[in-house]
């Protein structure tokens, strides 16, 4: 579990450039960022350019950092508009999703599937590969699902702090989530119904 | 009472059963619709599964020699040319 000290402290010692609170800050939030940014851009070359101008643009602003929002969620926001940028450059390559902020509450998709599968990935996969299809589940949600998700159940923000990274309501942060979620079921059952009933695991 | 809810309102309060949001009656709703429908009763499993396995993701760190690399930038970026800091 990580302690995060108070933002004050680590503040005011930042800009005395404390060694140790540079650790600390790196400690803290690196990580986190990262993953915020590998999952929307799917690229780690890309994360690490992304994370690295997200601390860049924050010590810039160190000194005039006010209390106003956290440093956790500041840091968030730049990382996350930071990837937006980079999707928006990859325009071409990027298929046209339909789904918008207007789409009807209950537009979300529909399970098929009712299979449990929940031994599956244990039975059957290393954590490598594994996690390589979650990452490859997260790859193909849909940009403003992806954040969400990402967010709230990979980085445990609230769905307040999300909101608050992400500039929409929290209502929002729910539906989205919400979306998020069934079609990362859908996905993701489809991928190990068939891996199960390959590897006769399941039947 | 209220009529019982179907399988597609259910879907609809899936995200807030699962966080504990619904109120008292809808929940008592909820599951007493999961305690006789095995297809909503695996869409929650398997939903709540997803969720697990994504969460456990969010332990991963940066790759060792990537965490290096970036560590020495942002250091020379936060402290200016100097020789480097004892950490």
């Amino acid at each position: 579990m990580l302690i995060i000290p108070d933002d004050d402290a680590l503040l005011a010692e930042l800009r005395a450039r404390s060694p140790q609170a540079f650790a600390n800050l790196f400690e803290m939030y690196a990580d986190r960022l990262y993953r915020l940014a590998a999952g929307m851009l799917g690229d780690e070359f890309e994360a690490e350019d992304v994370v690295q101008e997200a601390f860049a643009r924050f010590f810039v602003k160190l000194d005039g950092f006010e209390g106003r929002s956290q440093v956790g969620t500041w840091l968030y926001r730049v990382t996350y508009n930071l990837s937006v940028d980079c999707l928006r450059k990859r325009k071409a390559t990027t298929t046209i999703n339909p789904q918008t902020d207007d789409d009807p509450e209950d537009d979300f998709p529909v399970p098929e599937v009712f299979i449990d599968w929940r031994h599956v990935p244990e039975m059957v996969l290393s954590e490598t590969e594994l996690s390589e299809q979650l990452d490859q589940a997260i790859r193909n949600l849909p940009e403003k699902l992806k954040a969400v998700f990402l967010l709230r159940e990979v980085e445990g923000l609230s769905t307040q702090a999300c909101a608050e990274v992400l500039g929409i309501s929290p209502a929002n942060v729910k539906v989205r989530l919400h979306r998020a979620r069934l079609q990362l079921r859908e996905a993701l059952t489809a991928y190990f119904v068939e891996l199960g009933q390959e590897k006769q695991v399941l039947l | 009472m209220t009529k019982p809810i179907t399988c597609e309102e259910l879907l609809k309060y899936l995200s807030d059963y699962i966080d504990n949001e619904l109120n008292e009656e809808l929940t008592a709703e909820a599951q007493a619709h999961l305690a006789t429908c095995q297809n909503c009763r695996v869409v929650l499993d398997t939903t709540q599964q997803v969720i697990f396995l994504f969460r456990q993701q969010g332990a991963r760190r940066i790759p060792a020699e990537r965490r290096r690399r970036l560590f020495s930038r942002l250091e020379a970026a936060f402290f200016g040319p100097r020789s480097s800091q004892v950490s």
